[in-house]
């Protein structure tokens, strides 16, 4: 034992001793929520990056168009997130020239979570959402944490206001917490999934700082995608 | 995570160069004009030579948050003191109740100050009380982070017993040397001629001329 | 003997020893209960005939807004406002605390409080707390010696300047001010300048948003415009969210009477 002592220190307590900061993430906000439908798919993001109390863009979209029947939001860190979304088009490329056909939706699925705990001990920062329309042509809607666990879902809220997002989306689209009769459910149209999303991302905008400018939303049906804007406040 | 407020929560600092020197008929005093708070400039039109009385001034380096709590107390003190003798107050009284301030809060506080002024007694006088609360008279001194980069300047042209206009500009010339090569030094060069018959105060602006490049400025002496 | 007593004495000034144990604390990884912030952008101007303060509404807790339309122009003498930025407890106490021994001085003296009487009061009290009270101030007013801005920061150095900003827009504030400002400004064109250089705060920088309060003091009058601007509408939503009666089960019912009759009886005083 030296005659110092240092043993008797656990390593992050020896005094005088200092670890080099290292901190290779960076939280640049936005929220996405995505919502399943019999015959289509919604998936809506705000187009607000930013990093502490800074905007760096109001026009960037967090919605990646990965084949005509498949679309990802991704927010969190926007570094990772290019990463992510870089590397898995090439994937997706590379299956297309291999088997001749485009990726389903549920392979996507699949392959995005393997991506993500490729990384389990260095994890994308990131929060993913994927929205499609699986080989029946229903809507599908898949969740991730940020180290590959993935959920099928009918709809899901997901980004900074992620929290505040998601029970509206409870309440509204699955009827939860309401004693309502089956008749008295509304049905869920690609119209009304398109007004839900955009109140919610309207009242969302109000209370977190990170979310806001516009919103874009995807509607992808089995004819295509359809693209639509929301203009939140700027503030 | 939370953002934090980075400059709003560090503390404001006057990061800077001031300077005092003596010349035949009382002294006079420099300093730059700039208060920063971390990376930012929180006042560019700072003025850091502080009245503590008529004839008396003081320069403040340091926290200005601890440099002008100390300078109100002591200008309060003084001016009490001279109420009640009926008299100027002394120069040495002055400094001397800042290096008790500075000496027995030196663990708390980050304060380097000049004090300079004029009196019957000793005529125009500079004492020096730097970070421990040290008092020493001098009869040319500098301070504040810009000091380091003019050592070599002031000890090349000062001379004892210069002219007023002389030590005017010796003065205006080793401030703005500190300004340019001192980041946390900048603005306009304030400077006070305290004489018997009180202080006279110039700004030179940081342009060819030293005039100001604008021509509606006002000029806002005055600070706290 | 008596040199052992001497060092015994308690040091002059307040004691921080819990918050160096906080500190500790917070190094070791400890969540400390998150605390109302006005991240935010105040200003203030000297023009022609008085002051302008201006300010944004929004109160956050972490990525919170916990406030949209909340008043930081605070009051504090008929003729002296502050708006206020950090921690809202803190700005909050601390106008209110000086408001009231500002009025005590205004009985005492029977004359009008001036600001720099404002600002010594401030400075004073923040530099006591070393920094722990986190309020960033921008102090206005008009006095006997006319219109006065002090910006006071939170360890007690305050700076008396003709404009200033404060909180976290305070930079994007700043830039408006650094290229339009002039001495001598008419009403109308400080508070357009005002009013411009506060919303580059409020949609710039993510701490400051929601609408904008101005005040406006001249020699005599206060004109306090609260939500003088509403910079920020609330977007209209397509659907209706009312729900239909009985959406929420009721899981039991118990109503109780709440009329209560009582007997008065007087009682005689007791006179000694």
């Amino acid at each position: 034992m030296s005659r110092l002592g240092f043993e008797q220190f656990p390593d992050y307590q020896v005094p005088g001793m200092k670890h080099p900061d290292f901190s290779p993430y960076e939280s640049n906000g936005g929220s996405i929520v995505a919502i399943a439908g019999d015959d289509f798919a919604v998936i809506a993001a705000d187009t607000r990056l930013s990093s502490g109390y800074n905007i760096h863009s109001r026009t960037q979209s967090k919605l990646f168009k990965l084949s005509p029947q498949t679309v990802l939001g991704s927010a969190g860190c926007w570094a990772d997130t290019l990463s992510l979304t870089g590397s898995i088009k090439v994937r997706m490329q590379s299956y297309e020239h291999t088997h001749l056909r485009t990726m389903t939706t549920e392979a996507v699925a699949q392959m995005l979570s393997i991506a993500m705990y490729n990384r389990r001990f260095f994890p994308y920062y990131v929060s993913n959402i994927l929205a499609g329309i699986d080989n029946e042509g229903k809507g599908v809607v898949y969740s991730y944490d940020p180290i590959g666990h993935c959920e099928k879902a009918t709809y899901r809220a997901g980004g900074t206001a992620g929290t505040l997002l998601q029970p509206v989306l409870d309440n509204q689209i699955g009827h939860k917490n309401m004693n309502l009769e089956d008749a008295d459910k509304i049905k869920l149209t690609k119209e009304r999934a398109v007004s839900v999303a955009s109140d919610t991302f309207i009242s969302a905008a109000e209370r977190d700082i990170y979310t806001g400018d516009s919103v874009l939303i995807n509607i992808i049906t089995k004819d295509g995608i359809e693209v639509r804007t929301l203009t939140l406040r700027q503030d | 995570m939370q953002p934090d407020f980075d400059f709003t929560d560090t503390p404001v600092s006057t990061g800077t160069t001031i300077m005092a020197v003596e010349f035949d008929g009382g002294v006079v005093i420099g300093a730059d004009s700039r208060t920063s708070s971390g990376a930012y400039v929180a006042n560019r039109v700072t003025d850091k030579l502080t009245r503590i009385t008529d004839k008396v001034y003081c320069c403040r380096s340091g926290s200005a948050a601890d440099t002008q709590a100390i300078a109100d107390i002591v200008a309060y003190s003084l001016n009490y003191h001279e109420n009640q003798t009926n008299k100027d107050a002394l120069v040495f009284e002055a400094a001397s109740e800042f290096r008790n301030y500075c000496y027995s809060y030196r663990e708390s506080l980050l304060a380097g100050i000049i004090v300079a002024g004029w009196d019957e007694q000793r005529g125009g006088q500079v004492y020096s009380i730097p970070l421990g609360g040290m008092l020493t008279r001098e009869s040319c001194t500098i301070g504040g982070s810009g000091s380091s980069f003019i050592y070599g300047f002031v000890r090349e042209h000062y001379r004892p017993n210069m002219a007023l206009e002389d030590c005017v500009t010796f003065v205006k010339k080793a401030v703005q040397h500190a300004i340019y090569h001192d980041g946390s030094s900048g603005g306009v060069v304030r400077i006070g001629i305290i004489t018997k018959d009180g202080i006279e105060r110039r700004i030179f602006y940081n342009t060819e001329s030293g005039a100001s490049a604008v021509s509606s400025t006002p000029s806002f002496i005055s600070s706290e | 003997m008596d040199l052992d007593n001497a060092r015994e004495l308690p040091r002059a000034g307040f004691n921080f020893d819990n918050c160096k144990r906080n500190a500790t604390l917070l190094n070791r990884g400890f969540k400390p209960p998150i605390t109302t912030k006005t991240g935010t952008t105040i200003v203030g101007i000297i023009y022609k005939d008085g002051v302008i303060l201006g300010a944004d509404t929004r109160a956050t807790e972490g990525p919170i807004v916990s406030d949209k339309n909340c008043a930081k122009i605070h009051y504090l003498a008929k003729n002296i406002y502050c708006c206020g930025a950090g921690t809202a407890a803190d700005t909050e106490m601390t106008t209110d605390l000086i408001s009231s021994q500002l009025e005590l001085h205004r009985l005492q003296t029977d004359r009008e409080v001036r600001v720099v009487a404002a600002n010594t009061m401030l400075k004073q009290m923040l530099f006591r707390y070393q920094g722990h009270i986190s309020a960033a101030l921008v102090l206005g007013g008009v006095d006997k010696t006319g219109p006065h801005i002090y910006s006071i920061h939170p360890h007690g150095s305050s700076d008396k300047l003709p404009y200033a900003t404060m909180g976290s827009g305070s930079l994007a504030a700043m830039t408006v001010f650094e290229s339009r400002w002039k001495p001598d400004l008419s009403e109308e064109e400080g508070k357009k300048l005002v009013r411009d250089a506060d919303p580059t705060g409020v949609f710039n920088d993510l701490g400051s948003g929601s609408n904008i309060d101005l005040c406006v003091i001249r020699k005599g009058s206060v004109e306090y415009l609260r939500n003088y601007e509403l910079a920020n509408k609330k977007g209209k939503r397509q659907l209706d969210y009312r729900f239909k009666t009985g959406t929420s089960t009721v899981l039991h019912t118990n109503i109780k009477d709440l009329l209560v009759t009582e007997r008065v009886q007087a009682v005689p005083m007791e006179i000694s």
